[in-house]
């Protein structure tokens, strides 16, 4: 176990592309012939359509195609329950459901027709208190639930699309023991991802086949989605994905390509489709969800964690999309790393009306930590400790059994608390109007298939083919210095294909931190079948055996012979190697987690990522108005094998974090609509907002882990920030905010 | 009923024929044909179109482009020289300024005239001069590192 | 509607009749183009572009004392003047926090004026300096005070017909101080949730004049009586304050919305302008630039 120390320069290949704006992203690509297509939205966010009529639209000059449900095959999509239709059928059901699309030779046309559509509609009850949701006489979002395909795991019951329980011991027994019992009611709004480039797709048929430009993080999942929703075979639908501009999980899953191909096809023509930034806000059904969270924890004198309860109301919005496991993944981290003695978690995901949430980087923990790591400063204030003290004696490490009964292996929670803690200076003399708070949190591995080649060119230098997707981390970017490394090579002598479903086999693409440990993992093993077959041909060619033969400067070399050798341009010119990666996905952890309901896979974390994060904070009592001054972030992410790329994946979610911790968050009116659908009052950090960030790397050799030892890096900085925000106001007002965000008005409310 | 014009951009003449009520940046992208300007927002809120101006910064999605006739105007394709890049573009790159780069056009042309202005800028100067561009990717540390080092003042 | 006509004015005089004839001047667009963008207005038929109009540049120090500025000050001039910022500091205060950098490089002081947002940042400096506008229309020309300019959001007293050329702001009386304050959810980038201004004149340790305005508290800034005279002949300490205080928060009628409650408003009225006044009156007495 080390920290890392000085970033080893790295220079992205998609770099030079993107300062000099010669990148092509998605919106920046014209077809010979491309409409525009806008979308016609609900009027109402739950109603049951009684009329569509699109003659008016369909009769304006300019309009090539209106498509309609009627004009697509009637089928239900989703992730874990199939509840969507691309266009609504008899019912809407939020703000951002799309009753029909319009292709139009120019924007100004197809936003006429969108509107002269008419559509009737008898209104029906919203459900947009999704607490409320849960009650025994709610209005059904879904009144059909029953009929849906969907994971049986998933306990759905009426409103309730996703149930899950953490039960060990008898927690109530426990509290009634407890030296010390604090309970704790935490409300959070919902945030946006926020990528900075708006999404766009472009879809062009050519006879049968049909290939989609977009900004998708998953081209892989946008493919499925297209051939099922359109009832065509994979191999016909081809997806692109031109450089993409950001995604922060907002671009994971089948959002929108439906519908352009089917515009497409109907138009004859090919079709773009590019997002407003009023659209990326309440048209896109993938934000962070809105949770209410109840905790109750008892401890003995000592500080020692004897029991927990938690009821978690996640608010899931009208459909499933991705993130049906949302209400396990949640559970568990209301359990965050700590030991506990005896615990009953229960977690429900709830239909509403409100937007769909799905998977924002590292889906539901940054709420469920905030709320939690909050109610453990509160047990410390009851105990009378410090707030770090009580940590060092509760968290996780190695050897611990969870909850869920997994052992955790060679981890570094408390490394990374200690170093936190040491960076930030905790325990200085600070101003009255100042304060360091500190969290801590977790968050797994995914580990799924992926697939790669690696083909040498006949000068000798190579391509890697990777199903990957560079959503901007740079994870993709890192591959060429892994396939160099196997091969003896330099990273330049590489160039990618990646991002073409039609090039590369399946991958998860660029969601759960996932991409080096999946991806790279596979991209790893064809350089290392290229490398066998280079050995082979090598050791051929200079009568030698492959035990002696050595990969180094572009050449093969027999080992104390430097004479004799070949490089591996030579060989490139002579034969043909293709190196292709075997599929191994390392085994998760077990986990008996008796007793407990939703399994959905979740109840153990694979080589999981622990983080620590402190913050120094300065809240200005007159306003409310707190600023982050410093943040220092240790992490235990295994082995960091790019340290700029991880770097910089600490310093954007940190100050993702900091955004969703004090200024982030969208606000809905009574009937579930987006009412700051844009960047002047749904405020993201400025360079003058973000602090000055420290990032510490322990690195750990966990068991699972991915190529070299290396855990997830992308999803792990947003989970503690805005809870160690909200410890340092704490201490600064003297008084808890138990909103998020933690907005200037309400730190006042709460006593600023 | 469109307007015939003379955008000079990069130092290009370009002869085009625009509505009106054309912005700065869709005639940019949509006529002039240079797409590195990108369009991220309704509302001049983050930057990413962002241009020069007779060297002054200018949010170029909320600037009718007729008014630009007669003017110098530079995007992020005017700022290396020839394949060779600007030492803000290396620095860029260098220290991790770079994740997806969707707003890395708008940040180098305000970077630029961030400089130009205010050769030696403290930390503090340059998070203020880069405020009206939003990054989601980098938390603007490799950004702010990037320019303070082109400014021998890190 | 799109714009149908679009003509760029090379002097006053043309500005003035495209204007009479219906057309909408644009200069640095950040009001008039984003909000037709964001949805909020749509683009006029007409337009008529004033950026090249040389005489209506221009920050000028005046024999009298008295600052000039011409219609198209952008607020990075205003913010960058020397003189601004010693004797007209309120202005230079909300200059400096317009927007963005490009907001202040291309957004200017007329625009600012006549686009009559209750939120903009130089309205209430200027009335509190008892700064006028000049309107211009093919008929002559008047002057306005600035605070008899707005008559609601996004409403002005100015004639159709009527251009605005330029701003004056009277020589400061000697021991004036002036500061403007806003609250600010973040540093940069921000719309007044709470804004204030205050000019103050202090000699012998007594506050001979005062004004306060508020800004985002009502359909229009506007100068606080109660506040002012709470004020004027006290000794400008934390008494007088706190009750110039209180007076602002009792004469604000704000709105809730996504930006903040009434309640949170109305408080924060009353801290805004302490803190405003508290600097106003520390300039005043030489105590910090």
């Amino acid at each position: 176990m080390a920290t890392v120390e000085k970033p080893r320069a790295f220079i992205r290949p998609d770099g030079k592309e993107k300062v000099t704006g010669t990148g092509r992203y998605t919106a920046d690509l014209v077809l010979a012939g491309e409409l525009v297509a806008k979308f016609r939205y609900a009027d109402h966010t739950h109603a049951r359509i009684t009329r569509i009529d699109t003659t008016r639209a369909r009769a304006l000059p300019g309009v090539l195609a209106v498509v309609t449900h009627e004009d697509v095959p009637d089928v239900l999509y989703g992730g874990m329950v199939q509840d969507r239709r691309l266009f609504a059928k008899d019912t809407v059901r939020f703000e951002g459901d799309i009753v029909a699309g319009v292709a139009a030779t120019t924007a100004e046309i197809a936003e006429q027709a969108a509107a002269l559509i008419e559509v009737d509609y008898e209104p029906l009850p919203v459900v947009t208190d999704f607490e409320a949701a849960l009650a025994d006489d709610a209005t059904l979002v879904h009144p059909t639930w029953e009929s849906y395909e969907g994971d049986e795991a998933l306990g759905r019951h009426e409103n309730t699309l996703g149930y899950s329980t953490i039960v060990k011991g008898d927690a109530d027994a426990a509290l009634a023991s407890a030296d010390v019992v604090v309970k704790g009611r935490y409300v959070t709004d919902p945030v946006q991802g926020v990528p900075i480039e708006p999404r766009a797709v472009i879809a062009q048929w050519q006879g049968d086949k049909l290939t989609v430009w977009t900004s998708t993080q998953v081209p892989y999942a946008a493919r499925a989605g297209v051939a099922t929703t359109l009832q065509i075979p994979e191999s016909n639908v081809r997806i692109v994905v031109p450089l993409l501009g950001g995604g922060f999980g907002a671009k994971c899953d089948f959002h929108f390509e439906g519908h352009v191909a089917a515009l497409a096809k109907a138009a004859r023509r090919p079709v773009k489709l590019v997002f407003s930034r009023r659209e990326e806000f309440f048209a896109v059904g993938h934000r962070r969800e809105g949770m209410v969270l109840e905790f109750e924890t008892g401890a003995r004198a000592d500080g020692t964690l004897v029991a927990r309860k938690a009821r978690l109301v996640l608010d899931k919005g009208a459909y499933c999309g991705e993130g049906g496991f949302f209400a396990q993944m949640a559970a568990m981290h209301a359990l965050g790393p700590y030991e506990l003695e005896n615990v009953h978690i229960e977690s429900s995901l709830v239909y509403s009306n409100n937007q769909p949430s799905s998977s924002i980087r590292a889906p539901t923990a940054p709420q469920v930590c905030w709320a939690l790591e909050q109610h453990m400063d509160e047990l410390a204030v009851a105990l009378g400790m410090d707030p770090v003290d009580l940590r060092r004696k509760t968290i996780v490490e190695t050897g611990s059994v969870t909850a869920t009964g997994q052992v955790l292996e060679n981890i570094a929670m408390r490394e990374t608390l200690e170093k936190a803690v040491e960076m930030i200076g905790y325990g200085q003399e600070l101003p009255e109007d100042e304060a360091i708070g500190v969290a801590v949190g977790w968050w797994p591995c995914f580990a799924s298939k992926s697939g790669a080649y690696v083909k040498l060119n006949p000068d000798g230098s190579g391509t890697i083919i990777t199903g990957a997707q560079e959503n901007g981390t740079g994870s993709v970017m890192a591959m060429p210095t892994y396939v160099a490394a196997e091969l003896g090579m330099q990273p330049e002598d590489f160039s990618m294909l990646y991002q073409d479903t039609d090039a590369a086999p399946w991958d998860m693409g660029s969601c759960g931190s996932q991409t080096t440990f999946n991806s790279g993992r596979a991209v790893i093993a064809a350089a290392v079948d290229l490398r066998d077959q280079l050995l082979d041909a090598a050791a051929e060619k200079l009568e030698a055996s492959r035990d002696d033969l050595e990969l180094t400067g572009g050449s093969i070399l027999v080992k104390g012979s430097p004479d004799k050798s070949v490089s591996i341009a030579d060989l490139a010119g002579e034969g043909t190697f293709h190196g292709k990666s075997e599929d191994v996905v390392p085994d998760g952890p077990e986990a008996p987690a008796e007793g407990c309901v939703g399994r959905l896979g979740l109840e153990s974390f694979h080589a999981p990522q622990l983080i620590a994060h402190a913050v120094r904070v300065r809240v200005d009592r007159g306003t409310g108005v707190a600023r982050v001054l410093e943040v220092a972030a240790a992490h235990d992410c295994g082995k960091i094998l790019n340290r700029i790329g991880a770097d910089g994946q600490v310093y954007g979610g940190v100050v993702m974090g900091i955004g969703q911790a004090l200024s982030e968050g969208t606000q809905l009116d009574a009937e579930g609509r987006h009412r700051n659908a844009h960047l002047t009052d749904y405020k993201l950090v400025t360079a003058s907002d973000a602090p000055r960030i420290d990032v510490a790397w322990i690195e750990t050799d966990t068991p699972g882990a991915g190529p070299k030892g290396s855990k997830g890096v992308g999803e792990p900085p947003c989970v503690p920030t805005a809870g160690a925000v909200a410890n340092a106001i704490a201490k600064v007002i003297g008084a808890r905010v138990h909103k998020l965000p933690m907005t200037p008005e309400r730190v006042w409310e709460a006593g600023a | 009923m469109k307007v015939a014009t003379t955008l000079n951009v990069n130092g290009v003449s370009y002869p085009v024929d625009l509505d009106p009520g054309t912005n700065l940046l869709a005639a940019v992208r949509d006529v002039v044909g240079l797409t590195g300007s990108k369009e991220g927002c309704d509302d001049s809120e983050c930057g990413a179109c962002m241009m020069l101006l007779d060297g002054q910064p200018v949010n170029a999605c909320s600037y009718l482009a007729l008014q630009a006739e007669g003017s110098e105007i530079t995007t992020v394709e005017g700022l290396a020289d020839g394949d060779t890049l600007a030492p803000l573009q290396t620095a860029f790159l260098d220290l991790g300024g770079v994740q997806c780069g969707f707003c890395t056009p708008g940040m180098l042309v305000s970077a630029t005239a961030l400089l130009e202005a205010n050769p030696r800028p403290t930390e503090d100067e340059v998070r203020i001069g880069l405020s009206g561009n939003l990054c989601r990717c980098t938390g603007y540390d490799g950004i702010v590192k990037a320019v303070l080092s082109v400014a021998g003042s890190s | 509607m799109s714009v149908q006509t679009f003509t760029t004015a090379t002097s006053v005089d043309d500005a003035v009749a495209a204007v009479a004839a219906g057309a909408r001047p644009v200069a640095g667009g950040t009001d008039l183009v984003v909000g037709a963008r964001s949805g909020k207005s749509t683009m006029p038929e007409s337009v008529v572009a004033i950026h090249r109009v040389a005489e209506l540049h221009g920050v000028e120090s005046l024999a009298d004392g008295g600052l000039r500025l011409g219609a198209l000050a952008s607020h990075a001039e205003i913010a960058a003047s020397d003189d601004v910022r010693s004797r007209f500091t309120a202005l230079s205060d909300a200059s400096a926090i317009v927007g963005s950098h490009a907001t202040r490089a291309q957004g200017t002081v007329g625009g600012n004026l006549m686009n009559a947002s209750p939120a903009m940042e130089t309205g209430g400096p200027l009335v509190c300096l008892g700064a006028t506008v000049t309107l211009r229309s093919p008929s002559g020309t008047r002057s306005v005070a600035v605070e008899d300019l707005w008559t609601g959001p996004g409403k002005t007293s100015a004639a159709a017909d009527e251009l605005l050329v330029g701003v004056e702001i009277p020589a400061p009386p000697a021991g004036t101080g002036s500061a403007y304050l806003r609250l600010e959810y973040r540093r940069q980038m921000e719309i007044a949730v709470v804004g204030a201004s205050a000019a103050v004149t202090v000699a012998d340790g007594l506050v001979t004049d005062a004004r306060v305005a508020m800004t985002a508290l009502s359909a229009t800034i506007r100068r606080i009586p109660e506040a002012e005279a709470a004020l004027i002949g006290s000794d400008g300490g934390s008494a007088a304050i706190e009750s110039a205080g209180a007076a602002v928060a009792a004469a604000s009628t704000p709105i809730s919305d996504v930006r903040g409650s009434a309640d949170y408003r109305r408080a924060m009225a009353a801290v805004i302008a302490r803190r405003a006044i508290d600097q106003a009156l520390s300039r005043a007495r030489g105590e910090n630039a």
